[in-house]
């Protein structure tokens, strides 16, 4: 075979003929194809593919069908469970939105006049953010244990206020569940918008100094704006993490009392691994999917054209 | 010349056997020495040398030592599993469906019929004899034997669930419903939160509350392992045992947050505080409670079989661990069934007093001739283990789930059975 004939077929591997000066790119992303598709495309496409079926983990070699989406969309309680992750994820959004974007702005202003402490701020909050999920929700089940001797239960008792019922009752249990997530995640938030805000031009300020713009003023018509991709990247960020949380509600309450705190992940994880459905879990894994996309794109959809492209 | 050379050969033999010698047998991931040859992986529970119990582990190291010296060439790699029992056993079911599965492991007798049916689990027949396997227990033999008279595991020790008591608070074993809810608010009078009992999302509030349903002759699958629990014969038995937990719970006798207890260590850290004099707990917790108490204190606590809606309708819920081996290699399999002999069947029963499932171990150990092993003994005669069906840890599930509910008063009694009995019939067709 002549090296003529040889040269094309090559070509795509970046065999640059002597007039042909451009390399292909193909060699060079091969490994990251590879890579991408063995480790995250290849599980995903296994997870659409077991939604068709009736699969389960104890055995059979399944069958390919359309009767487990009917099955699992219409289960009566799969609407309790979806509002429970709603207003879980919600909560948790905006509670450590609102947190983070609040003690980066007290870092960044302690920071400004030289304070003292501010390190040990962002320190302490970062270790919250380190505890692994099921780690954090045994301190907080400790924290909100309801007998005699639980912690906040004893606090209260002390400076002689009644317990509250947190885990047990129906109604309380979800706040209790949001406020150990939010106390987990805000450090995220607050490295995020420590970050955005840290790259605010500061002639932004000065301009507004010289406007006359008050303290709120400069905060709503300076800071907000110029923090709007920041923090829209950042809903993005800790919304799916929060509808993939399920470790830290496993060990606090287990999903209850009854559904009380069940999220979609959680009776994700339920579904295979306590009635062994594989094919059910994969229909609610796409579900989660669609929830994570359908709400990353909402919020895309407000970030500013230029920082979009 | 020649004394020289031997003189320093033999200081540079025994120099360089120093590592081995000093080479600790167990570690917390290794039993045996880390270049012998021939490993067997072990996934286990606490019943081992990692025991969380310090008397226990020291036993468990000791008869793992022995047992490792017996078998020259063998090292045993530990996995140990976390808490979540389920999860864990879900996890290695489909492990061993993919052949990734440990050599050898701990597998929990309630869900045994899932590995059985998977057809993961090697046969044990071989390395039992005929007389050994006969001196199990019925239900036991029942449990570990498949389709083909094989035995698949070895269930080494049973254990269940009885009602204990603060003597002091409350002197008199309660013996049917009216009596532990009289009991309960007589203790709550003094001060304590009433009487306590798994009651979350956690396999223990099924299994320790089905012992009310069961009494009364209440079944929850059909021979054909269909869920009844809820069909026309069992409902108002089924409902009977739900409104009595309810009862308890609306009229203070029980704390509202026992719809939060999903661990038998938060009834032990009661009855250390001192806060509870009444609990729903399982056997092993007698032995826990005599190490953790002082003395005079542990002399104050007693226990008794479960009440019923009368005191002929009574019943408790029978469990237990097994030993059962997943390897391809036979020699492997040999070995399992060597560990579930040799530290399991008998010296684990005896050093932890988990009672075992052979009636002749209860003779050959001094410890199961204790007044307190006898009563346990004896309550075994009304204990039921929960069905090797497929659908059980379903049923399970849906019972956590309606406990919760009726007991926050979240649903009705009848709403919640009904919606749970729904939700089993519903899985039990996608099986």
């Amino acid at each position: 075979m002549s090296a003529r004939a040889v040269r094309p077929k090559l070509s795509f591997l970046g065999v640059a003929g002597r007039h042909n000066r451009v390399p292909s790119p193909y060699p060079w992303l091969m490994p990251v194809i590879l890579v991408m598709g063995l480790f995250y495309l290849y599980p995903v496409v296994d997870v659409f593919r077991y939604a068709f079926t009736d699969l389960t983990l104890l055995g059979g070699e399944g069958h390919y069908t359309l009767s487990t989406f009917a099955n699992v969309l219409t289960r009566p309680e799969l609407l309790q469970i979806v509002w429970v992750t709603f207003v879980f994820t919600a909560g948790s959004v905006v509670g450590q939105q609102l947190i983070g974007l609040a003690m980066a702005l007290v870092v960044v202003r302690a920071e400004k006049r030289h304070l003292f402490g501010t390190t040990i701020l962002r320190t302490t909050a970062l270790i919250a953010w380190v505890v692994p999920g099921i780690a954090g929700g045994i301190i907080w089940k400790m924290l909100f244990n309801e007998a005699p001797f639980g912690g906040l239960n004893s606090l209260l008792r002390l400076m002689g206020m009644a317990p509250v019922q947190w885990l047990s009752d129906p109604d309380v249990v979800m706040w209790s569940v949001v406020l150990s997530n939010v106390w987990r995640g805000t450090a995220f938030s607050m490295v995020v918008m420590y970050a955005a805000l840290k790259a605010i031009d500061p002639s932004l300020y000065e301009a507004a100094e010289v406007d006359g713009a008050s303290a709120r003023q400069k905060l709503f018509f300076v800071t907000l704006p110029q923090l709007r991709p920041a923090i829209l990247v950042n809903m993005i960020l800790i919304t799916i993490q929060t509808l993939n949380t399920f470790d830290a509600i496993i060990s606090l309450t287990g999903g209850g009392p009854g559904r009380a705190t069940e999220v979609l992940s959680l009776y994700t994880f339920n579904v295979v691994f306590r009635n062994y459905d594989l094919a059910a879990g994969s229909v609610l894994s796409i579900l989660m999917l669609v929830i994570s996309l359908g709400l990353a794109l909402v919020y895309a959809s407000f970030l500013p054209k230029d920082e979009k492209a | 010349m020649k004394k020289s050379l031997m003189a320093a050969l033999a200081a540079a033999t025994a120099l360089g056997c120093l590592p081995a010698i000093a080479e600790d047998l167990i570690t917390s991931d290794r039993v045996g020495p880390s270049d012998a040859p021939k490993k067997m992986v072990f996934r286990m529970t606490g019943d081992g040398p990692s025991s969380t119990d310090p008397t226990w582990a020291a036993g468990y190291a000791k008869l793992y030592t022995d047992f490792i010296n017996n078998h020259p060439g063998w090292q045993l790699e530990l996995q140990m599993m976390t808490g979540d029992i389920s999860q864990e056993q879900a996890r290695m079911l489909e492990q061993a469906k993919a052949g990734h599965a440990p050599d050898c492991a701990a597998v929990d007798s309630f869900v045994l019929p899932l590995f059985k049916e998977a057809g993961v689990l090697k046969s044990l027949s071989p390395y039992f004899t005929k007389e050994e396997i006969d001196q199990l227990f019925p239900f036991v033999r029942d449990g570990i034997t498949g389709k083909d008279g094989q035995i698949y595991a070895w269930w080494w020790s049973t254990d269940l669930r009885v009602l204990y008591r603060n003597t002091e608070i409350v002197p008199n074993a309660p013996e049917t419903w009216a009596d532990a809810k009289a009991a309960a608010l007589q203790s709550v009078e003094a001060g304590m939160e009433g009487i306590l009992f798994n009651g979350s999302r956690y396999e223990g509030t099924t299994f320790d509350w089905l012992g009310n349903f069961w009494g009364q002759g209440g079944k929850l699958v059909d021979d054909a392992g269909k869920p009844v629990f809820a069909d026309a014969d069992n409902r108002d038995k089924f409902v009977k045992a739900v409104n009595y937990y309810r009862d308890l719970v609306e009229s203070g006798a029980a704390p509202k947050r026992v719809t939060t207890i999903g661990n038998y260590d938060d009834l032990n850290a009661a009855a250390l505080a001192g806060t509870s004099a009444l609990f729903v707990g399982g056997n092993w917790q007698y032995r826990q409670l005599q190490n953790a108490m002082e003395p005079e204190e542990f002399a104050k606590w007693s226990f008794s079989m479960l009440p019923g809606i009368t005191v002929d309708e009574r019943s408790t819920g029978t469990g237990g661990w097994t030993v059962a081996a997943f390897s391809s290699e036979p020699e492997k399999v040999e070995m399992c069934a060597a560990l579930a002999r040799e530290i399991y069947m008998g010296p684990a029963n005896a050093l932890q007093e988990q009672l075992p499932t052979r009636a002749d171990l209860y003779d050959k150990y001094d410890v199961f001739k204790s007044e307190a092993n006898q009563t346990f003994a004896k309550a075994l005669k009304v204990g039921q283990a929960r069905p090797g069906v497929l659908i059980y840890p379903e049923i399970s599930n849906q019972i956590q789930i309606m406990m919760g509910k009726v007991l926050t008063g979240a649903a009705t009694t009848d709403a919640a059975v009904d919606d749970a009995f729904k939700a089993t019939l519903d899985a039990y067709a996608r099986l």
